[in-house]
Parts: C-alpha cells; sequence; structure tokens
C-alpha cells in the first residue's frame, strides 16, 4: 500500500540534530492511525483554546483541523491514474502528508510566463500539529512540509511538467507558500469550489530555483 | 511500478505525435499520458450525464463535445 521512495532529513527543533526520515509515495492504516490518534486530539485542544481566546483558526495555524484523511485515501485509492499519496515518518510517528493530482481540472498553468502547461496541483498538504509553530508553543521537527513540496516538483518533473506545482492555500498557509516556497500568488479565486482561497503556483523557473537551494 | 507498450501508428498518427511532442515540450510517453488522462476526465464526466461543450473565440458558437 505504500513504498518507501526516500530518506532525507528533519532537523528536530528540541536537540537540534538532523533525524533520519522516511517518505512513502501511498500511505496505509498506520498512518491513518497517527492522524486520527496523534493528530485529531491535538488539533480539537487548540481549536478550542482559540475559541475561548477569541482566536480565529487561521492564527493558529489550525484551519485544516476537520480534514477527513481517510475520506481522502479512498478518493485516491479509487482513482490512481489521477491521484497519489505521500507520507513523512520520523520519530515513530507521521509528520506530514500529501495529496497530489497529476490531470484532469486544476491541472493547468495559470502562470504568466507559461499558461496553460500541465502541472501537478496538490489538492491537500498537512504537517503534523505539533510541528506548527503557530499551533504549539514548541514545534518539534523542522521542513517536513518543505519537504513535500519538494516531493510534489520531483512529481512534476518525472511527469516533463518541468517541476511546476499549483495549489489553493487556507490563509494561514498563504506567508509559507509565498514566502518560504517562493511561490507565485495568482489572487483568490472569485468562483468555483475554491472560491476565496489564493492560488499559488510554482513555474520552472522558481522549480529550478526551488531544488538548486540547500534546505 | 511503470510497464512498457509498443504502439503501432500510421505515418500520418507518428507525425501529429511528434508534432504535439515538438509544441508541447513532451516526451512521446508524456504526450500520450496526458492525451490519456484528458480523455479519462472528459469519459467520466459523461458517464456521469453530465456533457461537454467547445465554445467558439467570439462566444458565437457552441457545439458538444462527442467522444468514442
Amino acid at each position: 500500500m505504500k513504498e518507501l521512495i526516500d530518506r532525507v532529513f528533519l532537523l528536530n527543533r528540541a536537540t537540534g540534530r538532523f533525524e533520519d526520515a522516511d517518505l512513502y509515495h501511498g500511505l496505509d492504516s498506520t498512518n491513518l492511525a497517527h492522524i486520527e490518534g496523534r493528530w485529531r486530539p491535538l488539533f480539537e485542544l487548540r481549536r478550542r483554546e482559540a475559541k475561548a481566546s477569541l482566536q480565529t483558526l487561521a492564527e493558529v495555524n489550525a484551519e485544516d483541523a476537520h480534514w477527513e484523511w481517510g475520506k481522502k485515501a479512498l478518493v485516491a485509492l479509487d482513482d490512481p491514474f489521477l491521484f497519489d499519496f505521500f507520507v513523512l515518518e520520523c520519530g515513530g510517528s507521521t509528520q506530514a502528508i500529501m495529496m497530489t493530482r497529476k490531470g484532469g481540472q486544476d491541472c493547468f498553468s495559470r502562470h504568466p510566463e507559461h499558461q496553460r502547461v500541465p502541472l501537478i496541483y496538490v489538492e491537500f498538504l498537512a504537517t503534523a500539529p505539533w510541528n506548527r509553530p503557530k499551533l504549539v508553543a514548541e514545534p518539534i521537527y523542522k521542513g517536513a512540509g518543505r519537504v513535500l513540496v519538494g516531493t510534489a516538483v520531483s512529481l512534476s518533473l518525472e511527469e516533463e511538467f518541468g517541476g511546476r506545482i499549483g495549489l489553493h492555500s487556507l490563509p494561514g498557509a498563504e506567508v509559507f507558500y509565498r514566502d518560504a516556497i517562493g511561490m507565485t500568488d495568482l489572487g483568490a479565486d472569485s468562483e468555483g469550489v475554491h472560491k476565496g482561497l489564493r492560488y499559488f503556483e510554482l513555474s520552472s523557473r522558481d522549480a529550478a530555483t526551488f531544488l538548486s537551494v540547500q534546505h | 511500478m511503470k510497464r512498457t507498450m509498443t504502439l503501432n501508428l500510421s505515418d500520418a498518427e507518428m507525425s501529429v505525435l511528434e508534432t504535439m511532442c515538438e509544441e508541447k515540450g513532451l516526451s512521446k510517453t508524456a504526450l500520450v499520458r496526458q492525451a490519456l488522462r484528458l480523455y479519462k476526465s472528459v469519459d467520466d464526466r459523461l458517464a456521469r450525464g453530465e456533457k461537454v461543450f467547445v465554445e467558439s473565440a467570439d462566444k458565437s458558437e457552441k457545439v458538444e463535445l462527442m467522444v468514442l
């Protein structure tokens, strides 16, 4: 159900040391159990705290707390022709998860440098709540989200899409995609299923820059 | 896992394939993959009872796309 495709490193902020992390194509019941049994209780705790202190979910970077990864996995398993799943494991837990689409709607560039050429669309990407600086006081692993963005870029290269990727960001993650990854902000959708969400794209040129930087 | 197949095309079909590969900057494998995904996404919509239309640039004409 899942296949090891790479071994990468994540910085453990607590120890200051890099740890081995396993990157998988696909996912299994263990990953879903981690999300339901470990991610969700922390999300729920922070959601209640945010509500009590009149903070929005965007302010505590927990807007995706309600995502049902089990249902998303079923969709992807039902149509492997279009969808791929990737998970990153480190320290005995699932540290990040991503679902991508490689054909159909949303898989065409809006970037002015190469409009309408194909790209990999990142349907959903999430890191474990304990890795999020705004969600916990002492986040553990740094770089999990970036590893999965890099994985989407690699998939795009493998598909001969020039490293191009696109996605709609939740408000709380816009700064990450714009400033940390270097994606181009192409504005909010005015209609459709992503109405109100800003669309970001990594052009072929920016993908090359992203891959050339030492992370 | 990737599997390999041999595809027999006429000269005309191969010419179209090669021209499109050059225009799109894709290999033959990538172009066939993309074509298959497009075909399937349209076919899935038609199977759900939806219709796919093609509109002229000036929007004066709109025709329903028919596929096999």
